[in-house]
């Protein structure tokens, strides 16, 4: 019972977590911000503008 | 093309060709900043996009040109005529009607037409317009081109003049506050190192044509030298009462839904930031030059 419990509570934890990262926050940012903190890779902004000075 | 902090970030440029679309992109995040209207951000905002201006993209830098030989020698001279905006949601509008009310001439009396910029000075010419208001490089390209003559810089009729202003999504503001922080120093000290010197004016022009604009390097010259306070790049701090002064005046001519509080649309915080801050001016570095 206890390990159902835990093993209840795991998969719960899981699927609430990728329900947030595909509804919230979306894979490729989510993978872009792991590799800024993990390997060191470049912050990135992308900014529009119009040729008008 | 890319540019990259000195803290390492890339901040990437995307060119587009009409508002509509930058509008599309800031709701949909494919960018996180844009270079836009002033009253356009203050409608957007008023649409529920949340965003807020940052910073300001310049200071003057529009003229109100006519044709060479139109013998229209002040505003009062374009009664009847027809007068080219960018856009009914740029300040140009604005101050065309703000003009308007100076010289007493009705809503009816100018046929107010919104064109593309890069549209204005070939509509002047084909003599579809009579005159055009618009950001440079597009006032200046009917003075080189030799068949348009600028009636009015706004620096002469509305000094300190804003145009577009720059806005970042609340998001980024809040979940990555010092990214924001990095442009917006960035842009100051480009803007300090601009209007520095002349040397460093006529550089810029050379990078912007080649990179960004691509236009002759030599038109953009002409629009950072004649006369050499038709642009500036400072003092670009979002001023509670200039913002005041024309959301009032756009809600006034219908261009803004409702009014808008500074507050709801305007975080100078970034701004305010980096004017505390001292640098050191060094020339930028060329994009070849850029790893």
């Amino acid at each position: 019972m206890k390990r159902k419990v835990l093993f209840g509570t795991i998969v719960w934890t899981l699927l609430i977590t990728l329900l947030h990262v595909q509804l919230n926050v979306g894979w490729s940012r989510l993978v872009h911000e792991a590799k800024v903190l993990v390997s060191g890779e470049r912050e990135e902004l992308i900014v529009g503008f119009l040729p008008v000075t | 093309m890319t540019e990259h902090s000195e803290q390492g970030t890339l901040f990437r440029s995307r060119k587009f060709t009409d508002w509509p679309t930058v509008k599309e992109a800031l709701i949909s995040k494919e960018v996180g900043g844009v270079f836009i209207l002033a009253p356009m951000a203050m409608q957007l905002v008023a649409d529920g996009v949340p965003i807020k201006v940052v910073y300001l993209g310049h200071r003057d830098g529009t003229a109100i040109v006519v044709g060479k030989d139109s013998g229209i020698t002040d505003f009062g001279g374009l009664r009847g005529k027809t007068i080219a905006i960018p856009s009914r949601y740029a300040n140009q509008n604005v101050l065309i009607h703000r003009l308007m009310r100076q010289w007493n001439i009705g809503e009816d009396d100018i046929d107010i037409r919104e064109l593309p910029p890069p549209e204005h000075p070939t509509a002047l010419q084909s003599g579809s317009i009579d005159a055009y208001i618009v950001g440079e490089p597009f006032a200046a390209k009917a003075e080189v081109d030799g068949f348009g003559r600028v009636l009015y810089h706004t620096k002469d009729i509305w000094p300190e003049f804003i145009s577009c202003v720059l806005v970042v999504r609340d998001d980024l503001i809040e979940e990555h506050h010092e990214l924001v922080q990095e442009l917006v120093d960035g842009i100051a000290k480009s803007g300090l190192w601009l209007d520095e010197s002349q040397e460093h004016r006529m550089d810029a022009a050379e990078i912007a044509a080649k990179n960004y604009y691509f236009q002759k390097p030599e038109l953009l010259k002409y629009v950072l030298s004649k006369p050499v306070d038709r642009v500036k790049y400072t003092n670009l701090t979002p001023l509670r009462e200039e913002f005041d002064s024309i959301m009032e005046l756009a809600f006034e001519i219908g261009v803004l839904s409702r009014r808008v509080a500074f507050e709801e649309y305007a975080d100078d915080s970034f701004a305010l930031a980096a004017t505390k801050k001292a640098w050191d001016l060094q020339q930028l570095p060329r994009p070849e030059e850029t790893p």
